[in-house]
């Protein structure tokens, strides 16, 4: 067993971790931390199966796009809750 | 041999980081925490491509340095009004 795979092995045991509390996390912004944090160890996981434009699309769409589109959309659903 | 070493201290501070994501009490510890995390995650890549010998690898991680500042700017902007139940 080489280095890698320990580091693949740790990887994996993380992302099943982070994909627990992203589904079961109290609330909505906590959850959208631990997606965060899920699509960041996902990069690495890509990069340890030497797939690296798969690793660049990840973290544009993963880590950019859908952040930010979910905290939007939380900051937009909070102002219109307050609103009314 | 220093490449265990090396990855053995990375692994302790993404454990370290995680405990602190985990057990924050307030939002804004979380998102220090998170900004941390994808700090190490940046270094994880370089390593990884100095492991793999390829510099290929090292454009992922100026791509996600990039995106992970933005990251932080988003959720700091979250942070910004008075929401603090998090």
């Amino acid at each position: 067993m080489t280095l890698i795979n320990i580091v693949e092995i740790v990887v994996s045991v993380l992302l099943i971790a982070l994909a627990f509390l992203a589904i079961n996390s109290k609330t909505l912004i906590k959850s959208v931390m631990f997606l965060s944090s899920l699509s960041m160890l996902a990069v690495i996981g890509f990069v340890i199966m030497r797939a690296p434009d798969v690793a660049v699309t990840e973290a544009v769409i993963g880590s950019g796009l859908v952040t930010s589109l979910f905290v939007f959309t939380l900051l937009a659903v909070r102002k219109a809750g307050k609103k009314i | 041999m220093i490449d265990i070493l090396v990855f053995s201290l990375v692994g302790l501070g993404v454990l370290f980081a995680m405990i602190r994501l985990l057990i924050g009490p307030t939002p804004a510890d979380r998102v220090v925490a998170l900004d941390t995390f994808n700090i190490i995650v940046i270094g994880v890549i370089a390593l990884l491509a100095y492991q793999f010998k390829n510099s290929l690898y090292l454009d992922i991680a100026i791509v996600y340095a990039i995106l992970a500042f933005i990251e932080t700017i988003v959720f700091a902007r979250y942070l910004e009004g008075n929401h603090g139940d998090c």
